[in-house]
């Protein structure tokens, strides 16, 4: 560890802290997940202190089994609670990382894709690149009450059939608060990884800022994309760890992926969690605990042959490395 | 009885009074609220909207219905505390605008979802505020034509409003032989339909409004004051002269006095845009009731647009 990372912070709701004392992250997981719009439907019921008891719960399961950050990576508009954060954070001395950025297109406000002027052009960029960097310069905003602590890094998503324009927009957005912030970027690509992230190397941002969610996606290992994102440079985040569906691998296939670029000597690359939604509200959600890569998987990573060297670097070294801000 | 739904509680139709049947103590499009640029401290929301409700209440203005629907920075305890601190009844919306201000939880709801929301806000109350709505408002999404989106909210609106009795108002009525197909395939009588922005700058070319009227529409002339001649227009700003010129060549078509309403649109504290300088809800009193005097209209007529049209409109109906 040279003298600059033992300086480096990451940006906690409780404010920057010694990158160091992240200890195990989980870069891609839920808190507090409510579908845009659901907190005002009837049948929705917003219990702070009801979601602040089963967080808690399932942060100190977390810790309990050796975890210690926990990303919540959901961005600035899918029920983000930073207030609530904060006061998680100090009760079970896990480390929070909230974030900003919104998308994919179908999941913004009207105020972002047809505004009140003539003709209702979407935002461009520069403006979504405005609103997260003030997240991470000024703050994290409590709508229309306050600003908060900084955001952790930037998240965003392109729609599944396939970028849009506006999710272009977002995505260079993004990738520009990053430059200018410091932060990393997170993405869940639509259609195409490699051309996703391509979209965000195009400002320039170099790919050691930027993490490439959802790689462990059934369409993305057909074509490739985890092996070709890790060679442009990008972290691989194989962030359903846990699920078992028609869409994912499942985990002993994951195993296998994660041997695979291992072997093809990307390990620094490697970012492991399990998209688990803490509290979900207007949606299912899934029961996964935030603990299960350090219980479950981690355990069948041993078992097919990584050194404990590559377990800790995976869990601890490059999330570390991924959230400092630079 | 007639009764109509405020925030506060039902009150007879008979103590709406002089009724402003659209306006907005403030509108925000969703997502708005995460922009910083807008954010105004509630010192400053009330002292931007307490004077206005005022003044309208000193005017002689009964009722002022709130046409902001549900993702739009509707919020129901401060129209609750600002009607009882000024007198000013407050009729507040369920609904939305049009599509593009639901946000994702509601943009995928089925049209069962959305008629039970709207009825559950009509009948058991907003949130947990104990206020219900007395309206539903939909409306067309930028565009021009009715999205797969805005017809299932004007399906969902239908059903809840033969369901409750209360009435629909609509964000403009471009597109309203589609808006009329839903309505008559849902059984719901055109005449708890107001359609709303006919006489919108933009839109009033497109807007078949006597043809509405004849399908049995009530007709909104509810932008009044939004003209060319403010020093910094809105772009659906409108020359003075001939949005009134439209306004009185409608009611002269035999019996139409009966089916139109009018309002002003203002906001009082706008929420996500800068708002409209000088355009407040007191138009109604200031401009406009002026003009139609002067354009010779009798205090029957006035009393017919401002009060008996609205209280039969807003009057829950079952
Ligand atoms: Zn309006």
């Amino acid at each position: 560890m040279d003298a600059q990372t033992a300086e480096n912070t990451v940006n906690t709701v409780l404010g920057p802290v010694p990158a160091q004392e992240l200890g195990v992250v989980a870069v891609h997981e839920a808190l507090l997940s409510v579908v845009p719009g659901a907190e005002y439907a009837f049948d929705v019921t917003i219990d702070r202190a009801e979601i602040f008891e089963t967080l808690a719960e399932k942060l100190k399961d977390f810790r309990g089994h050796g975890g210690g950050t926990i990303v919540d990576s959901t961005g600035m508009f899918h029920g983000r609670d930073v207030r609530l954060y904060e006061a998680l954070s100090r009760t079970t001395g896990v480390h929070i990382v909230a974030s900003t950025g919104q998308g994919p297109e179908e999941m913004l406000g009207g105020y972002f894709l047809t505004p009140q002027t003539n003709p209702p052009t979407p935002w461009p960029a520069e403006k979504f690149a405005d609103l997260f960097t003030k997240e991470v310069t000024e703050g994290m905003v409590v709508p229309r009450v306050e600003r908060r602590g900084a955001a952790g890094l930037v998240v965003t998503a392109a729609t599944l059939a396939g970028m849009t324009a506006t999710d272009e927009s977002l995505f260079r957005g993004a990738a520009r608060a990053a430059l200018s912030t410091g932060v990393p970027v997170s993405i869940r690509f639509g259609n195409d990884a490699v051309r996703d992230l391509e979209v965000i190397l195009d400002e320039k941002l170099p790919a050691d800022r930027v993490v490439v969610g959802g790689l462990d996606r059934k369409d993305a290992v057909a074509v490739g994309a985890p092996l070709e994102v890790a060679r442009r440079g990008a972290y691989v985040a194989i962030d359903h760890v846990g699920t078992e569906d028609e869409r994912h691998l499942g985990d002993k296939e994951r195993v296998a992926l994660v041997a695979q670029l291992v072997e093809a000597g990307f390990g620094e690359r490697i970012l492991l969690s399990s998209s688990a939604t803490g509290v979900a509200k207007g949606h299912d959600g899934n029961d996964m605990p935030y603990s299960y890569v350090l219980s479950t998987f981690a355990p069948l990573l041993k078992a097919q042959g990584l050194s404990d060297e590559d377990v800790q670097r995976i869990l601890v070294d490059n999330p570390r490395e991924l959230l400092s801000v630079r | 009885m007639p009764r109509v739904n405020t925030v506060l509680g039902p009150i007879p139709a008979e103590e709406l009074g002089l009724v402003a049947v659209h306006e907005h103590i403030g509108y925000g499009m969703p997502g708005s609220e995460l922009d910083t640029k807008w954010w105004k401290t509630p010192e400053q929301r009330y002292d931007e909207t307490v004077p206005k409700l005022r003044r309208f209440h000193e005017y002689g203005g009964g009722t002022f219905v709130d046409a902001t629907g549900i993702c739009n920075g509707r919020d129901i305890d401060y129209y609750q505390s600002l009607s009882e601190k000024t007198g000013v009844h407050i009729v507040a919306s369920t609904g939305f605008v049009g599509g593009d201000t639901a946000l994702p939880f509601f943009a995928r709801a089925s049209v069962e979802y959305l008629a039970e929301h709207f009825i559950h806000e009509i009948t058991v109350g907003i949130g947990d505020t104990g206020g219900k709505a007395g309206i539903i408002k939909v409306g067309v999404s930028r565009g021009g034509r009715m999205t797969d989106l805005d017809k299932r909210i004007y399906r969902a609106a239908a059903r809840a409003s033969k369901a409750t009795g209360v009435g629909i108002l609509t964000h403009l009525a471009i597109d309203a032989e589609n808006a009329i197909a839903i309505f008559n395939e849902e059984g719901l009588p055109l005449d708890r339909v107001l359609f709303g922005h006919v006489d919108d700058g933009v839109n009033a070319d497109k807007t078949r409004d006597t043809w509405i009227a004849e399908q049995g529409g009530r007709i909104g002339f509810d932008t009044f004051g939004y003209e060319t001649e403010l020093p910094d227009p809105p772009f659906w700003a409108r020359p003075r002269k001939e949005r009134l010129d439209h306004f009185l060549r409608f009611i002269s078509g035999e019996g139409r006095i009966k089916q139109v309403l009018a309002s002003a649109d203002a906001n009082c504290s706008p929420l996500g845009w800068p708002g409209v300088k000088g355009h407040t809800v007191n138009y109604i009193f200031e401009d406009l009731i002026p003009d139609l005097r002067a354009a010779g209209l009798d205090e029957t007529a006035i009393k017919t647009i401002f009060v008996d049209n609205p209280a039969d409109f807003l009057s829950i109906k079952n």
